[in-house]
């Protein structure tokens, strides 16, 4: 492991003053275990409803793990017109259907003036694996003259945000990225810089992925899911009993335009983007990261970013999804960064209810911009011993003064990227 | 002022070759490397034909200490393209500080797709259950965490996957982050390899020619699909100038756009390609008539070039019928995720070295595509600007330009 220096210096003189840079949420959209849209989300997750219970859409009979945070019940056709509805899987349906409503939510409506500066940056950890594997296994099993064509559109990750763009006609930027679990925070950075950048006056942005079978029995064959190494299975984020992670799937979108646009446009935003911090540590493939220095460097890299120091940081919502690895390394980082600050923040690891879809931060965020509207801090479920003496949330913390908020992206492999949302 | 973004390591290997100086005699003399494939059984598919790598063997390309176990395909033409980039930048092995903010960006493709297919099949033909660790390099997030992990690189990591402009876009967003300042040096590019399941869905589309692609010849039937790595070394211009590299070109700006039109097909308005050059130019503060070469996207298919041709007119106006583009993918065939990264690389060697490179395997005009296509062997030209177009299913179209390095910059000297 080579040294990481503790001051981290990425270069930017570019205090930002200039409204017409500032980076705000407008709107929010979300397809989740937790419920569809914004308000269900809200109720179920402040009332501390899990979203985790036996998977229903496949048989787990034959595999170790049988838990899953299913999007359950959906009706896509409340969102997406039918002749463009029969042309989409799971993963674009939840993909229209969250940008659909981050539009209303925003208020905006997409018209000839601005649909040319209206983009989508979309990250998305695993993509289609339902239709990628249907496809594949007529080809491997039948043959090339058997297989659908009209599976293939949907085959490549870029789909979901391709058939928002043709459902809700967009034509601005339009990009996919995927980096495992760091891909909803990453095109969250991405988007924003666009907004700042003034490449585009409107940006949908998060992360969307689906359960299906053969990627569910992957995860439980590369033992990532609970029970890792016996006991009962569930999902406990930062707890001594954890013993794996459960499967999640959902999209959340984030609506992002300039403070200036906002206010000119009369709509009030949950909150700022005020900075990111990006970063690697050397890690193996599939594992989680062990040693805390790649949360570290991402973290400081964001506060300098965001011009802010750790203090002033009142609350994380953190990756930990119940791994052995993740949690304990994620834990460790925390109290190695705030061993001399005063003012301790509030951790919370809402994976604790929603599972781990790995472009969940989109999910996240929108969860975070919500929470900071409220004052209200959701709890982690699941969380009963903790494994450290941070400060958890395990019950709804009311009256919470935030004025900035950090979003903790972690990956296997040892990415890291960390946003900062500010009031 | 914004910063000023250079190229100063280029690593390929490609149906053409497997290194930077002969991917450059290659373009030059117009060699074909779409030929029968070896990969897999091509029985019962519409083509039988490719751009693949062969005799592809990896450590030719990498030290034996460099480990290889439960790589792909993908990740290994991705770290052999990426050692050749660094050793041409002089980066190689890179320095502690360099390593500290030097990010990994890819587009990506199939991934691990050729080897999950086998995998997959003995499960779905037998029920037997191989080691499921044969998947772990399934998902293309892989080639730039095994890029970040053989170097100990600590900067960002993204992989885009717009299919056929995700290496494009990976470029652009590269520069972005040492512009932002989230990094200093980016190692930039894409990766594709070629796969079962990638050959079995553009037959099905009905998309591929059955010998070899034709460019904007008239009995054009479709494009032929290729793979490829290719990596760039990023930095800006004033770390280049520091440490004494070689410079061999400036990304000067970017465009990305969609069409918003359909999932497969181009809009034949072009609307979506204009806008996507017309932004490219914009961020690059040039005017069309800076412009001194396009690398088209040129996929062959009978729609692709056709719109392609209407969109240069509507960007170029009376300048596009004297303004040489040509597809190179009559040569290195369509790779897909590292198409718009590879292209890159023919463009800035086609500055560095002053050569056009040509459309080969071109026979009859096509009346509906009407420009100089360069379609008689490659040409020598100084260039100072250069246009290199990438669209995608998903109707994602990416534009670069790329400009010859000169102290002033392209924009300034006029």
């Amino acid at each position: 492991m080579a040294n990481i220096p503790k001051e981290v210096l990425p270069v930017n003189n570019d205090r930002q003053t200039d409204n017409a840079q500032r980076v705000v949420v407008t709107g929010i959209g979300m397809v989740t275990p937790l419920g569809i849209g914004k308000e269900e989300f809200a109720a179920g997750l402040f009332s501390g409803k899990t979203g985790i219970a036996e998977i229903k859409s496949f048989d787990t009979s034959a595999f170790r793990s049988h838990l899953g945070a299913e999007v359950t019940p959906f009706n896509p056709r409340d969102f997406i017109s039918v002749k463009n509805l029969r042309r989409m899987d799971k993963i674009s349906l939840f993909t229209v259907a969250a940008a659909r409503m981050a539009l209303r939510d925003a208020g905006v409506e997409i018209t000839e003036d601005n649909r040319d500066r209206t983009g989508i940056v979309l990250g998305t950890a695993f993509g289609a694996t339902d239709v990628t594997a249907q496809f594949s296994g007529t080809l491997l099993t039948q043959g090339p003259s058997s297989v659908n064509p009209i599976l293939v559109p949907n085959i490549v990750m870029n789909a979901p945000a391709g058939h928002t763009s043709i459902e809700l006609g967009f034509r601005g930027i339009n990009t996919t990225l995927t980096h495992f679990a760091v891909s909803a925070e990453t095109a969250i950075a991405y988007a924003a810089a666009e907004i700042r950048r003034g490449t585009a006056d409107f940006m949908l942005t998060g992360g969307a992925d689906i359960l299906s079978k053969f990627y569910y029995e992957a995860l439980t064959k590369f033992r990532a899911l609970s029970p890792q190494n016996g006991g009962k299975e569930a999902c406990r984020p930062f707890d001594r009993d954890r013993n794996g992670t459960v499967a999640g799937e959902g999209c959340g979108l984030l609506f992002l335009e300039s403070l200036e646009s906002a206010i000119s446009g009369g709509r009030k935003p949950y909150c700022e983007i005020k900075g990111v911090g990006m970063g690697s540590s050397p890690t193996k493939p599939t594992d989680w990261p062990k040693d805390s220095e790649g949360i570290k460097l991402a973290w400081n890299r964001a506060l300098k970013n965001s011009f802010l120091r750790a203090n002033e940081i009142q609350t994380i919502f953190a990756a930990a999804n119940g791994d052995q690895f993740l949690d304990a390394t994620e834990a460790r980082a925390y109290e190695e960064i705030f061993a001399d600050v005063e003012t301790k923040p509030f951790i919370t690891a809402l994976k604790g209810a929603m599972g781990e879809s790995f472009s969940g931060g989109g999910i996240r965020a929108c969860a975070l911009a919500l929470s900071m509207g409220k004052s209200i801090l959701p709890p982690t479920l699941g969380l009963n011993h903790p494994l450290s003496p941070l400060s958890f949330v395990t019950a709804n913390h009311h009256d919470a003064v935030v004025n900035n908020a950090a979003l903790a992206g972690i990956s296997f492999g040892g990415t890291y990227c960390y946003l900062i949302f500010s009031q | 002022m914004k910063k000023r973004i250079v190229i100063t390591g280029l690593g390929t290997i490609n149906a053409i070759a497997k290194n930077v100086p002969d991917f450059s005699t290659a373009l030059q003399n117009g060699i074909c490397g779409i030929a029968d494939l070896d990969l897999f059984d091509t029985a019962g598919f519409r083509s039988r034909t490719g751009g693949q790598i062969k005799n592809f063997h990896v450590h030719d390309y990498m030290p034996r200490e460099f480990s290889t176990r439960r790589m792909s395909r993908a990740d290994m033409l991705a770290l052999a393209a990426t050692i050749e980039a660094l050793r041409n930048a002089g980066l190689y092995l890179p320095p502690d500080k360099i390593k500290k903010d030097m990010g990994v960006v890819i587009g990506g493709g199939a991934g691990g797709l050729l080897e999950a297919e086998e995998f997959y099949g003995k499960l779905l033909t037998t029920g037997k259950r191989g080691r499921f660790s044969k998947l772990s390099a399934l998902f293309c997030a892989s080639s730039a965490d095994r890029i970040a992990s053989t170097f100990d690189l600590m900067g960002p990591k993204a992989t885009f996957m717009t299919a056929c402009s995700g290496g494009g876009t990976a470029l652009g967003y590269a520069r972005d982050l040492i512009c932002n300042g989230q990094a200093s040096m980016v190692l930039a590019g894409g990766v594709e390899p070629m796969s079962r399941t990638t050959y079995a869905s553009f037959n099905a589309l009905k998309s591929v020619a059955a010998d070899v692609c034709r460019p904007f010849d008239k009995h054009r039937e479709g494009l032929s699909l290729g793979e490829a790595a290719a990596m760039m070394v990023l930095e800006d211009l004033e770390s280049a100038l520091d440490r004494g590299a070689r410079i061999y070109g400036e990304i000067l700006g970017y465009g990305i756009t969609c069409d918003a039109y359909h999932m497969t097909a181009p809009d034949e308005k072009a609307s979506g390609a204009v806008r996507s050059m017309q932004a490219a130019l914009k961020d690059s503060d040039l005017s069309p008539d800076d412009i001194d070469y396009i690398n088209a996207h040129g996929t062959a298919t009978p729609v692709n070039d056709v719109m392609e041709t209407k969109a240069i007119k509507e960007v170029f106006g009376r300048r596009a019928y004297t303004l040489p583009v040509s597809s190179t993918k009559s040569m290195h065939a369509h790779t897909l995720g590292a198409a718009g990264a590879l292209e890159a690389i023919v463009s800035v060697l086609a500055l560095h070295h002053g050569f056009i490179p040509p459309t080969i395997n071109h026979r009859d005009a096509d009346p509906l595509c009407d420009l100089d296509y360069v379609t008689s062997g490659s040409r020598k030209a100084g260039l100072r600007a250069v246009l290199s177009n990438s669209f995608a299913f998903g109707g994602n179209n990416t534009t670069l330009i790329f400009g010859k390095y000169s102290e002033r910059g392209v924009a300034r000297e006029q």
